[in-house]
């Protein structure tokens, strides 16, 4: 090698180092090994490989840009100007998959919830429909009652009147001029308690009334002492005092003529009158 | 041997001169891309990458001022997937919130329907 060369060779090495700007083999670059290494974690990724391969594939080439010219021992920051173009370009397909995973998901979350308003409609279609059949059974439970509690009146011979039902007892209670029940009578103490029983809102007015033989006021007492007769045997057989009201009446309120035996058979009586299910009695018009 | 040398200077040296002129549509894209990303609240969903963007646009520019158009260049071309990345970024959270404020509707929605039904059955 002559000296000539020598020059030459010299010539070049200083051109070379001037124009990279940079002496003695070039270093690993931290940027780069670092823009590699977020490039190597977004790629082993399978979301963003997924969701994000355009933003990827950006970053790669970027990267690729940056190796190769650090290989060529290229200006350093050129290295880093495209090491740090690869690392953004991998945040980039970070938040690109993140953000198709995130749209992909409210889809999703919106078909469900589309759902659940379906099946809220249809538990509440369920709801009102079993609130029909609820209140359908109610009404035909009340029809039903009230047709059985007409039915035990009538066996009772109660009759429908503007008062309610009122059930009428003749002599089958009572002795003449006796207060005391008569054994008979217990057949329909009987069907009462039964009937209070069974039916715990109804209250009964019991009122007492005797034909016009006899001074007014001792019949008014006679009817008095009458229903309260009447009242009592109830007690016994557990129905409470506070659902019996007691009246005697006395002469009024004839039914019939007190001209003549029969007349008076039909005023001398006791008339049940059976309360609404609230148990309010009607009283009479005075 | 002297056959490679000549395009080799060649190419190095127009490598380093390779920008003569500002690079003016660049910086405009750039404007554009940050103004993008400030209209979908970049400003609170990603602040570090809008500032970092802002930030070498202005550099960008001076450096335009000082007639180094070549690292004018560079900078903008940092700056543009800065602007990028604080774009996508804040998309992707608002789009999480949506599926989180979705999730939590539902889970609302299926509360007051299990509320119904016990109400019903009691």
């Amino acid at each position: 090698m002559d000296n000539s060369h020598k020059l030459f060779y010299g010539g070049i090495v200083a051109l070379t180092v001037i124009l990279i700007g940079c002496g003695g083999p070039p270093q690993n670059n931290p940027l780069l090994i670092q823009a590699e290494e977020s490039y190597r974690q977004a790629e082993s990724d399978s979301l963003i490989v997924m969701k994000a391969p355009v933003a990827l594939k950006e970053a790669e080439e970027a990267l690729e840009q940056s190796q190769q010219i650090w290989r060529e021992k290229g200006d350093k920051k050129y290295v880093e100007h495209y090491a740090y173009i690869a690392e953004q370009k991998t945040k980039i397909a970070r938040e690109t998959a993140k953000l198709n995973a995130a749209q992909d998901e409210v889809s999703r979350a919106e078909a469900e919830r589309q759902k659940v308003l379906i099946e809220a409609r249809r538990a509440e279609a369920v709801a009102a429909e079993q609130r029909a059949k609820k209140a359908l059974e109610e009404v035909e439970k009340a029809r039903n009652e009230a047709k059985d509690l007409a039915n035990r009146l009538s066996e009772m011979e109660a009759k429908q009147s503007e008062r309610g039902m009122v059930l009428t007892l003749r002599d089958v209670l009572f002795d003449f001029d006796s207060a005391n029940l008569k054994p008979g009578a217990s057949n329909v103490v009987q069907e009462l308690s039964n009937f209070l029983s069974e039916y715990p809102e109804r209250t009964i007015q019991i009122e007492g009334f005797t034909d016009s033989v006899g001074s007014e006021e001792y019949n008014r007492s006679l009817s008095q002492r009458r229903a309260d007769a009447l009242k009592m045997a109830l007690i016994r057989r557990g129905i409470s005092s506070q659902r019996i009201q007691t009246i005697g009446y006395g002469e009024q309120y004839p039914v019939a003529t007190n001209m003549n035996e029969a007349g008076r058979q039909q005023n001398r009586r006791v008339e049940i009158i059976i309360s609404d299910e609230n148990g309010i009695v009607t009283q009479r018009n005075q | 041997m002297k056959h490679w040398i000549l395009p080799a200077i060649i190419l190095l040296m127009m490598g380093a001169c390779a920008s003569t002129k500002p690079p003016t549509q660049q910086l405009t894209q750039l404007e554009t891309s940050i103004k993008q990303a400030e209209q979908v609240g970049a400003e609170n969903y990603a602040p570090l990458e809008l500032r970092e963007a802002r930030k070498k646009l202005e550099k960008a520019r001076e450096m335009v001022s000082q007639e180094k158009y070549e690292e004018a260049e560079l900078v903008a071309e940092k700056a543009m997937v800065d602007a990028e990345l604080a774009e996508i970024k804040t998309l992707s959270s608002k789009s999480q919130q949506a599926v989180d404020q979705l999730r939590e509707s539902i889970r609302v929605l299926q509360e007051e329907i299990q509320k119904n039904i016990n109400r019903e059955q009691n």
